[in-house]
């Protein structure tokens, strides 16, 4: 294999491992903090996908601005979806929440089936040309991607490790009721880091519109993926779902390559059930540390 | 010294469980019936299809009802089950062994995913199932053996009513299993499983092996479900047959009925079958998401189900009254 | 013949040691006490012994047999019961159906399990209440079921955790009463925050403190010993 094919290789891995990282984060953060596995996060991603799409298409609003629209839309959802839903059932268990999370996944997808049918959405605005970095030649529109992320990822990663509300958060996560009899306002930081990680998700599909196509199940193929990574990466460990996306990505960029897609997928999710049996609580983290 | 206090008459609950399973067997029968008694061809199906959903729901329901286990598997494995059934006649099997091949393969398919995954907590065992359903799909699209993305079509011609018998057959030999299972020893011990697993384990429970055993069960029904669908469908693709949709009915349900009970998908049946041909004439892409907000709905105010809920109101509504006197009859402690 | 013998268990959770090289040896008809300040490792031993996880190191040994790497379940099928420090009834099961949840060990298995589920019932003060759920039940009542679920498996040694928490003086004092009385049909270890009431029915004691043991002996014996005196009783140990 030259140099210029793995190199290109390693770059589409990055977009991927970063887009799941974005998509792997929000849903760590939301399992750390809530304990809650969300099913529904997928929608979120296929709203902002969509949300982009109409920007785009029908107000000839350049697609990077849909990020931030997404992350907002996505977040606003996300609050009133945590108001009325999940907070309702946040102390049944896990069966039950599950189910709550698995059935607003199934409206969402069948709003999103019944509003835009099963027509495959792209466009062509966007990011064009490429870039050569010493003979690599890197396209516009994944490196902005690429970046975005990055930077989205870091700021949340910022928020989380470094600031007081981030603290609050690891320290709900560690122990939920010792954290409320600290003063933690814990209701309100879960509104927080649920409506910021499916925000992240919008965001993502923003992304993912940009560079893919756009249909109902969009979002649900890129979270099964964001859970192999979250399980890999040990449950509610931020870090860990970042690192093993990225690894994830790189990984299936490789495979993409040797066999095909289908195989890789294949190969995939044959990888995470060696991993689930293996370590359990996933190769990095232990329970309940963000 | 502790009081001994008179023991109240205990009421062994399998004597009235006969009447209904008797009730279950003789509507079983005459829903078998149907092809020889001159109804619409319409009514037939419309029964043929809840019983379909009913099978499905009571082998997911002997599952993931009983202990608190979700499975996201058992669409793939009535899938696996229509594949092999269709596969086998297709290489001039017997029925009887296509079937037993419909069963098999499911079964082999769930001892795998049990066997690794059951001894984990319940959240790796969903992800399992919902990562195996993912790779069925992707393998079977991808084997020639199994036809590719086409998918494969059934070539000899079955009677009619071959798999609508067979239908009738699964779904109340089901209930029925469910049901006597349910008022068994074996059936206690389960429910306590998924109660607390750790005071299981402390009186004895084998958790482990009675959830891989169940689980087993669960997918052979399916897998044979599955066929007989296969077999009334006659040409399977992958794509429908391995679509969220079926996992989703497997699992809906139950849970709008009322898990853990054998009356409880039936009714569940019911309403999703009514609700599907309802929305046909008004507003035919919304099925799906009527039925997530119907879940959702019963999850949140009825998590029992709606047949335990109507079933508790009734007996509120009757007993009212007549708790509270023999409350202030017992006295204190 | 020892009905339990464990030697040197050992138990460390993420750098804190919750036993530390711990004897204990209970014969065949006694009722032990185990006592302690909090964090002293009691329900780990309790845990240990019971077969909910394994030991880092040391062995357990049941009517002689070593069940050092036995699930917990089977332990229970051997014959150990046990209670809970917090109790786990099956809630949405009926009083009796609790009962009879639990799989006898072999030595009972031919028993007409209904009867015996009552007569069991009868014997904690429940059977009026057999068909109520479990759910609805107070924290009182739930411990006396705990304690049947857990004489249900036939047990030749029951181990009872923190019995009298959360109970009023009469309730404990009914309860002291009936595990006394078990004493004919199973050996007892008995874990107890209230050393008062608790010492004075063992026929042994031992005590821990930060994870082994400390003093071992008669109930009076317990009650001279400085080192127990000074970790544990306080100056009020009369």
């Amino acid at each position: 294999m030259s140099l210029t094919l793995a190199c290109q290789l390693v770059m589409n891995g990055l977009v991927f491992g970063a887009l799941l990282g974005l998509v792997a984060l929000g849903l760590a953060l939301i399992f750390g903090v809530m304990r809650v596995v969300n099913f529904a996060h997928g929608e979120f991603i296929t709203l902002g996908a969509y949300a982009t799409f109409l920007l785009v298409t029908r107000l000839a609003v350049p697609p990077l601005t849909g990020v931030p629209v997404a992350l907002v839309l996505g977040a606003l959802a996300g609050w009133f979806i945590q108001r009325t839903v999940l907070s309702r059932v946040s102390g049944r268990p896990e069966l039950e929440v599950l189910m709550v999370t698995y059935a607003l996944s199934v409206v969402g997808l069948g709003l999103f089936s019944q509003g835009f049918g099963g027509d495959f959405r792209s466009y062509a605005e966007g990011p064009t040309g490429n870039l050569r970095l010493a003979g690599v030649v890197v396209g516009w529109r994944s490196l902005s991607v690429l970046i975005v992320c990055l930077v989205m990822g870091a700021l949340t990663l910022l928020l989380v490790q470094r600031s007081r509300t981030g603290l609050g958060l690891r320290a709900i996560a560690q122990n939920r009721d010792a954290s409320a009899a600290c003063g933690i306002n814990v209701p309100r930081s879960e509104q927080l880091a649920f409506s910021l990680a499916v925000g992240l998700a919008a965001a993502a599909g923003a992304l993912v519109s940009l560079i893919g196509t756009t249909t109902p199940t969009v979002g649900h193929e890129w979270v099964l993926d964001g859970f192999v990574v979250v399980v890999l990466g040990g449950m509610g460990s931020i870090t860990g779902a970042v690192v093993a996306s990225l690894a994830l990505g790189l990984i299936h960029s490789f495979a993409s390559y040797a066999l095909d897609d289908s195989w890789a997928r294949i190969l995939t999710y044959l990888l995470l059930y060696l991993a689930i049996l293996v370590r359990p609580h996933g190769l990095l983290g232990r329970r309940a540390e963000l | 010294m502790i009081r001994e206090r008179p023991a109240t008459p205990v009421r062994r609950t399998v004597r009235s469980v006969r009447p209904g399973l008797l009730a279950a067997a003789a509507l079983a029968a005459l829903a078998a019936a149907m092809p020889w008694l001159g109804v619409s061809s319409y009514a037939r199906t419309l029964v043929y299809y809840t019983a379909y959903f009913l099978t499905l729901g009571q082998a997911w329901n002997l599952m993931s009802g009983l202990t608190g286990y979700v499975s996201f598997a058992h669409g793939a494995l009535a899938g696996i089950g229509a594949y092999a059934a269709v596969i086998a006649l297709n290489a001039e099997w017997p029925m009887a062994a296509a079937l037993g091949a419909a069963a098999a393969t499911a079964v082999l398919a769930s001892l795998v995913i049990g066997a690794t995954s059951l001894r984990l907590r319940g959240t790796a065992f969903t992800f399992a199932t919902l990562f195996f359903q993912e790779l069925v799909l992707l393998v079977v699209r991808k084997l020639r053996f199994t036809g590719g993305p086409g998918g494969i079509v059934l070539s000899e011609i079955l009677p009619v009513w071959l798999p609508h018998v067979m239908m009738m057959v699964l779904a109340g030999g089901a209930s029925i299993a469910v049901a006597l299972l349910c008022r068994s020893r074996v059936g206690v011990r389960i429910l306590a499983i998924k109660n607390d697993e750790v005071a299981a384990a402390a009186v004895g429970i084998d958790a482990t092996r009675l959830k891989l055993v169940l689980f087993c069960a669960s997918a052979g029904l399916a897998g044979l479900a599955g066929a007989a669908h296969g077999l009334f469908a006659a040409s399977l693709y992958p794509d429908v047959l391995f679509s969220v949709d079926v996992s989703l009915v497997a699992l809906a349900v139950p849970l709008i009925g009322g898990v853990a009970t054998a009356a409880g998908p039936l009714a569940g049946a019911v309403v999703y079958v009514g609700i599907r041909e309802v929305l046909q004439s008004i507003a035919p892409g919304l099925h799906v998401t009527i039925v997530g907000l119907l879940l959702l709905g019963v999850v949140m105010f009825m998590n029992e189900g709606v047949a335990v809920a109507i079933g508790r109101a009734a007996a509120r509504w009757r007993g009212h009254g007549g708790r509270q006197r023999a409350r202030a009859a017992a006295g204190d402690d | 013949m020892r009905v339990l013998e464990a030697e040197g268990l050992a138990k460390h959770f993420s750098g804190v040691t919750a036993v530390n090289g711990v004897d204990l040896a209970v014969a065949e008809g006694e009722l032990l006490g185990l006592f302690g300040p909090n964090g002293a490792g009691k329900t780990t031993l309790f845990n240990l012994v019971a077969g909910t996880f394994p030991p880092d190191r040391g062995r357990v040994r049941l009517n002689g047999q070593d069940i050092t790497r036995l699930p917990a379940f089977r332990r229970a099928r051997l014959g150990i019961g046990r209670t809970f420090q917090v109790v786990r009834p099956f809630r949405a099961l009926s009083v009796l159906d609790n009962v009879l949840a639990s799989v006898p060990s072999a030595a009972a298995a031919d028993r007409d399990d209904t009867e015996a589920a009552l007569a069991l019932l009868r014997h904690v003060g429940l059977a009026d209440r057999a068909q109520a759920r479990a759910g609805e039940l107070t924290l009182g009542m739930l411990k006396r079921l705990e304690v049947a679920r857990a004489l249900a498996v036939a047990p030749c040694l029951l181990l009872l955790d923190e019995p009298l928490a959360g109970l009023t003086s009469s309730e404990a004092g009914e309860l002291l009463g009936f595990v006394g009385s078990l004493r004919e049909r199973t050996s007892i270890v008995m874990v107890e925050h209230n050393v008062r009431l608790a010492l004075p029915i063992c026929d042994r004691a031992v005590v821990m403190d930060a994870g082994s043991v400390i003093a071992e002996g008669t109930p009076a014996e317990i009650r001279a010993n400085p080192q127990v005196i000074r970790a544990y009783l306080g100056e009020a140990a009369e």
